[in-house]
């Protein structure tokens, strides 16, 4: 997985209004209105389902309408990976979903639906932008462990980007 | 721009989009604007200074525009937070267009994204 802080707010000028109005600063009272946009490459579908049901976000997502699927381009969770007898199973079964996917796009069916048959596992790209408090929320809801590992992972890397990129609203978070 | 039409890496997106330069932009930003694809400028964030806006004009607001985040600073003074997205549907609404000619103001004076104001607002615009 790869991700990718492409815009933040810039917290200073934020301030700068605070001080010309002469108000005190208050992170919380900024949460709103700092946002991120973030770039995120190579998770999984299933990840991405889990993604969107954080609903104040906006996201724009690769399409399988317009993008070829190939067998390379899917996440193997840890456990199958570790696993010589289920790695085989999945190995197998990709397999067979990837040839009937070439199959049908071969014999003329749009990619849109041949998509129809493709896992859950197939790699995907999205861009999303969010507020501080969104993604608090986010975090604060994926790191937890009873979350899936890889948006548990995803979650841990977009909080330090956001920390890194405005650590005086990430003082109070805790990841779980 | 749109993710979703393209499967190439976001450095090579942004690379074939300095290459092909502003003209490539107006296309891209006039197809969102006509299909009314819109959900492409909710990436674009504006945080802004409102000086002299009432709590009954700001609330007004608020109501017909849910995506609008708004803090109160003191007296007539907020802070207003919206994507680009909600700025178009502003200035489409006559409940928001005088609103959305403030921002489409500043940001022409500022020289922010001049080709987006010229394509969503048809460049100058007179705020009342």
């Amino acid at each position: 997985m790869r991700v990718k802080l492409l815009y933040h707010t810039d917290l200073d000028s934020v301030k700068r209004v605070y001080a010309k109005e002469g108000v005190p600063f208050d992170p919380e009272a900024v949460m709103d209105h700092v946002v991120y946009m973030f770039e995120i490459e190579d998770c999984s579908r299933v990840t991405t389902h889990q993604l969107v049901r954080h609903r104040a976000v906006s996201y724009d997502q690769e399409s399988q309408r317009f993008s070829a699927a190939t067998r390379e381009g899917v996440i193997t969770p840890p456990t199958i990976v570790s696993n010589e007898n289920a790695y085989r199973a999945y190995d197998e079964a990709l397999k067979a979903v990837y040839s009937s996917y070439e199959k049908m796009v071969a014999a003329g069916v749009p990619k849109e639906d041949a998509r129809y048959i493709l896992p859950s596992a197939i790699m995907t790209k999205l861009v999303m932008t969010l507020s501080a408090r969104s993604l608090m929320h986010l975090v604060w809801q994926r790191t937890a462990l009873q979350a899936q590992w890889e948006i548990r992972e995803l979650a841990v890397t977009l909080h330090h980007l956001a920390q890194e990129a405005t650590p005086e609203l990430w003082t109070r978070i805790i990841e779980r | 721009m749109r993710r979703c039409f393209s499967t190439k890496a976001i450095e090579d997106i942004e690379t074939e989009l300095e290459q092909k330069g502003p003209e490539y932009w107006k296309y891209l930003l006039s197809k969102a604007l006509q299909d009314k694809s819109l959900d492409v400028l909710e990436h674009f964030s504006l945080t802004l200074l409102v000086e002299g806006a009432t709590e009954s004009e700001v609330g007004s607001l608020n109501r017909g525009f849910p995506y609008l985040r708004t803090s109160h600073l003191k007296g007539t003074d907020w802070l207003i937070s919206m994507n680009a997205r909600t700025l178009v549907e502003l200035w489409r609404d006559p409940r928001g267009k005088e609103f959305a000619g403030h921002v489409v103001s500043e940001l022409e004076s500022r020289n922010v994204c001049p080709i987006f104001s010229e394509l969503a607002f048809g460049g100058r615009v007179r705020a009342s």
